[in-house]
């Protein structure tokens, strides 16, 4: 999940954190730009096998302890309405039409290879797990479920009703199930082998092997394989040719629409999406007070360059008046004698320093307009 | 008119007399607090759930999109006259600055407040410092906000400061301070503010499958950052607009001289940064193609987002700063900062989970709005108290050298 | 569902106890009335791998045997199979190379293209499989056909690709196109009469119940009334010529079920395959569990079998007392 080289401005915690993102991504090597381990486990769902059953949900109830739901798993009414996951259910079966014909898919955690969840979470909450699952730690949850805005699939739900220890809450893969080598709970409680357990990369395998040998069974596409960069969780569709018509816009992959999964993704992990604008931090964080900076240095220069200059002004103006002064008081001397001369030499300073006063005045906010 | 401003002294420090006038806006104010505390208890007592319309396909809703996006970006006045003011040295703002960096300190300070409603466990918010997760936009956005409203508070400081000095003198000290590296505080808000503005708007950029792609764009972190320059010098006409109705007196002469110098040349600004705002949107939604979705209910909203709410004010912004007319200006403002927050609505609520049945689709209950009221009430009340008692509006008549 | 259970019970009697005697009755399929040809084509001939290349030792896949005078009665008109509209062997234009003439279609693809891309202009060819792949649409056929899929195997080709008493000198002569069409006749008909009532196993040579018992736990066993099915697929069978000309072996018909072992009436039990938990050397292969209801659910689905409903457990197990209260996979976990 730390793929980013993305040095925070602050503290050593974000140089610490970019160090061990160096070492993961070297660590896993492959194909994969990621960190992807190699031998994660991954289930493959086959919605031609699936019979609506809701034996996943007992079992996911069952083997997680969670509270018993209102109406009973034997119940298939439920299937009538399209449900989603919640604290108390983490895996549900919804009923989708396609071609007429009722198709079921187990909804759960896609358990993503580069989780957009642990992309998103700013308290390290989420880890993809060597073997394969999406852990979810809650006791440094904030609670900001940025998470749930982050997965592409819609998946970790909120315990909104909780005051005191509100956590997200989402399939765990059965990790401590795993590691204690049982299967899923879901995958054990499936009677038809619609789930399939196995390590992600003999799924594949598994399943493009299902696609040859039944010729128009499947759609020729494992959602998940390459889908938000690769999911462990992975479903195989029924093929549903659209009537025959000249309009190819619903050609490819409609069939997984139809059963509700975004066809739009991409195959690149979603936390990737935000890598440009983190990556543009660092590049801000530099520029930013060198423009600003320059854009002061400026304005200051301007304003000094401004003042430099109405001072010269000023000055060239009192000298012209002084140099007028003299002439006409020299003027007068010649004409009218030095008496006279005198009595204009002061009115005329007079007036002038009255001048100045109200200038100053009028001038005194108004400099820099 | 100076003389009529109440300026607290050593003896009297406190001014608290408008609080407990019997005017509308004191009973209004009182029912919304007093409501906005009982809904407050049941919230931290009985969970988000029991006030909030949020579902699991719908985790943000009024409290983010009002309280966090609006808030956040109609802060952002602090840095735009602190930039304006300081850096760009139009030095006959300096006014306006004060009020600007007050209203962003008390944006900021209520938007962590109105955070803690929204977190589950809001208690650990400083968690993200002990475990930083530097992948998340949400990490870069948190530390910066906190960044941020500290910066704020050193600016802001000042006030209380002259407000305090005759009491405790020792505050003349660090005023000092502040002011000497203001420079270097507006400098560090600004690269802050690009940051956290930008990122509110990158925080839509993991979800490109829920939000319309009218509004999703890889741009959408620029678009939260030009649209914040705008929002910014729209709300420091706004509020002036406000606290000309308001507290009048207690503004001082070199205040009210400046302020409708401050509106035009805002509102010429803010015009362009419209105009640029629009055009940037424009292209983008060319470029990603997406011309078809304007004929949808969706395009519609766009359409007046885009229209009624950018290119208008702009338009009205240019001709009220060119005609020198302050209403109209003023009512650009206005049309400006309902657009700003008609974007956010659309992010976050309106255009998000676009793809859903209306049945799942959120629309926040009465508490939720309450409680987003409660805290806009806060920071006005709060807005009030510093008014009343600091030098905001005014100068004070010990600390003239402020310029 | 107590009364339904009773009422089930005694319809499923009842229809065992018509299967039964139907199948007493079952007597030599009557002969069917005699077709007439409409063309003057042979009413059935040796179709060799014609090739253009020299081939003295005659090596090639084995000729098949075309039963012109069934073929020509079942389709619309003559332009279905001779698409061109001129009626010529198929060997004229596609040989074993191809030729220009046939757009170096070859023989092969001619007789096997699965799927014929349609036409714009003109006919839209059909193969022998594109055809018949149509007719295992059947309600009667999908069922084990959605299951069972071509295979690339010497008893699958067999059905066609199968000539009586061919002899090297006429398998030369076949693919340089010299076979005289009198001895290409004769060989023609041996054949056919030499797979006239091909021999079946009868329901009764195999068990009349099985007891499913590999997992009991939330489930009692399993009695599976293994010669009802058999008897309803027989009888499906009987009156079908396509389906009697081509489930030839003996054991063609069991081979759905009892798939990847050698056929023969006594086949080995799924749990020598299918283990009870996923083999991680064959993560494909179902588990035992999965295997039954696979195999079950997948014919019933491709027949219409519109009851049991899948979903509906204890039509087909009962519940098991035992089994802890709160229930639903209670043992699975545990083991």
């Amino acid at each position: 999940m730390n793929r980013r080289r993305f040095l925070t401005i602050l503290g050593s915690a974000g140089l610490a954190s970019a160090l061990s993102t160096a070492k993961t991504a070297h660590a896993a090597g492959g194909t994969h730009t990621w960190p992807y381990h190699e031998n994660s486990y991954g289930v493959l769902h086959d919605t031609t096998r699936c019979i609506g059953c809701r034996r996943c949900e007992a079992g996911c109830n069952k083997v997680n302890n969670l509270p018993k739901p209102d109406k009973s798993f034997d119940d298939l009414s439920v299937l009538d309405k399209n449900r989603r996951m919640t604290p108390t259910s983490w895996t549900v079966v919804n009923k989708y039409e396609l071609n007429g014909k009722p198709v079921f898919r187990k909804l759960q955690c896609f358990h993503c290879n580069d989780p957009a969840c642990a992309s998103a979470c700013f308290a390290k909450c989420f880890q993809k797990q060597p073997d394969g699952s999406v852990a979810y730690d809650g006791s440094q949850c904030v609670g900001c479920r940025y998470c749930m805005v982050a997965c592409p699939f819609y998946v970790p739900s909120f315990e909104y009703d909780d005051a005191w220890d509100p956590l997200v809450v989402k399939c765990t893969f059965c990790e401590p199930r795993l590691k204690e080598g049982k299967l899923p709970g879901c995958v054990e409680a499936c009677p038809m082998d619609a789930l399939t357990f196995g390590r992600r990369s003999d799924l594949i395998k598994v399943a493009r092997a299902r696609i040859k040998n039944n010729p128009g069974k499947y759609v020729d596409y494992i959602y998940g394989e390459w889908d938000a960069g690769g999911t462990a969780w992975m479903v195989l569709a029924p093929s549903a040719p659209v009537a025959a018509s000249k309009d190819s816009h619903q050609a490819t992959g409609h069939e997984f629409a139809s059963l509700g999964l975004d066809t739009h993704l991409g195959n690149r992990p979603m936390g990737e999406l935000t890598g440009g604008a983190l990556g543009a931090v660092p590049m801000i964080v530099a520029f930013w007070p060198v423009l600003f900076g320059g854009a002061y240095a400026i304005a200051k220069r301007r304003e000094a360059m401004h003042k430099a200059e109405t001072e010269t002004i000023v000055k060239e103006a009192k000298e012209d008046m002084a140099a007028a002064m003299d002439a006409a008081v020299r003027k007068i001397a010649e004409t009218q004698g030095p008496g006279m001369a005198d009595t204009a030499r002061q009115a005329m300073a007079d007036a002038l320093k009255a001048r100045e006063n109200t200038c100053a005045n009028c001038g005194h906010h108004g400099e820099d307009k | 008119m100076a003389h009529n401003i109440v300026i607290p002294t050593r003896d009297k420090l406190f001014n608290l007399g408008e609080f407990f006038t019997l005017t509308k806006g004191n009973i209004l104010t009182a029912f919304i607090l007093v409501g906005g505390l009982i809904i407050t208890f049941i919230r931290f007592t009985q969970g988000i759930g029991s006030v909030a319309n949020l579902s699991d396909v719908q985790p943000w809703g009024m409290w983010i999109g009002f309280d966090l996006l609006c808030g956040v970006s109609l802060a952002a006045g602090g840095y735009f006259t602190t930039v304006a003011c300081y850096v760009m040295g139009m030095k006959h703002f300096h006014s306006a600055v004060r009020p600007a960096v007050t209203t962003a300190f008390l944006g900021y300070a209520f938007v962590v407040v109105a955070l803690l409603y929204d977190l589950g466990h809001w208690w650990r918010l400083p968690y993200m410092f002990f475990f930083p997760g530097t992948t998340s936009v949400l990490f870069e956005v948190g530390l910066c906000v906190a960044t941020y409203v500290t910066v704020l508070f050193v600016e802001f400081s000042v006030a209380p400061c002259e407000w305090l000095a005759e009491k405790f003198p020792f505050l003349i000290k660090w005023r000092a301070l502040v002011n000497r590296f203001t420079i270097i505080l507006t400098i560090f808000g600004v690269t802050l503010s690009t940051l956290h503005q930008s990122s509110l708007g990158s925080l839509f950029l993991i979800a490109p499958g829920k939000l319309h792609p009218l509004w999703y764009s890889p741009f959408i972190p620029m678009f939260f950052f030009v649209s914040s320059m705008a929002a910014g010098g729209s709300m420091v006409i706004f509020e002036g607009m406000l606290a000309h109705k308001g507290v009048h007196h207690y503004m001082d002469a070199t205040h009210l001289k400046e302020a409708d110098e401050v509106t035009f040349s805002f509102s010429k600004a803010v015009s362009f940064i419209l105009f640029a705002y629009f055009m940037i949107k424009f292209t983008d939604m060319l470029v990603q193609a997406n011309i078809p979705y304007l004929c949808s209910g969706y395009g519609a909203i766009w359409l007046l987002e885009m229209f009624g709410f950018i290119l208008l004010p702009a338009f009205l912004y240019a001709k009220g700063s060119r005609e020198r007319n302050l209403k109209l200006c003023r009512f650009a403002a206005v049309n400006t900062v309902l657009g700003i927050v008609f974007n956010r609505f659309n992010v976050s609520m309106i255009a998000y989970n676009y793809a859903l049945p209306s049945a799942e689709r959120y629309f926040p209950s009465i508490w939720e709005i309450w409680i987003s009221c409660f805290v806009v009430t806060m920071i006005v009340t709060a807005y009030r108290f510093i008014v009343y008692h600091m030098p905001v509006l005014y100068e004070h008549p010990h600390f003239k050298d402020a310029h | 569902m107590r009364n339904g259970t009773t009422l089930l019970l005694l319809a499923a009697i009842a229809v065992a106890g018509a299967a039964y005697l139907t199948l007493w009755d079952a007597g030599p399929v009557p002969a069917a009335p005699a077709l007439t040809s409409v063309s003057d084509a042979p009413s059935a001939m040796v179709i060799f791998p014609v090739g253009e290349k020299p081939n003295p030792e005659g090596v090639g896949m084995k000729p098949v045997v075309f039963n012109h005078l069934v073929h020509e009665n079942r389709v619309d008109d003559c332009e279905s199979c001779h698409h061109t509209g001129e009626t010529v062997a198929c060997t004229t234009c596609h040989t074993v190379e191809g030729r220009s003439e046939g757009k170096f279609v070859t023989l092969d693809q001619a007789m096997h293209a699965p799927n014929i891309a349609k036409r714009v202009k003109g006919n839209t060819p059909q193969s022998c499989v594109s055809c018949h792949t149509e007719q295992l649409q059947r309600r009667e056929c999908a069922g084990c056909h959605g299951i069972v899929k071509p295979t690339r195997s010497e008893a699958y080709c067999n059905a066609c690709h199968n000539v009586a008493g061919l002899t090297k000198a006429d398998m030369v002569a076949g693919i340089a196109g010299k076979l005289p069409a009198k001895r290409n006749a004769q060989l023609a008909a041996d054949t056919l009469k030499a797979r006239e009532n091909p021999v079946q196993l009868q329901p009764t040579d195999g068990p009349y119940k099985v007891m499913i018992d590999g997992i009991t736990d939330e489930y009692k066993a399993n009695m599976f009334a293994h010669r009802r099915h058999v008897s309803s697929l027989m009888e499906r069978l009987k009156d079908n010529s396509l389906a009697s000309a081509f489930h030839s072996q003996p054991a063609t018909l069991c081979s759905t079920c009892h798939h990847n072992s050698p056929l023969k009436s006594a086949p080995p039990k799924c749990g020598s395959c299918h283990s009870q938990r996923i083999n991680p050397a064959n993560p494909e292969r179902p588990q035992l569990k999965a295997a039954y209801h696979l195999q079950c659910m997948g014919c019933h689905k491709g027949m219409n079998v519109a009851r049991p409903l899948n979903t509906s457990c204890v039509t087909c197990h009962k519940d098991n007392e035992a089994k802890p209260v709160d229930g639903a996979a209670a043992k699975l976990g545990g083991k």
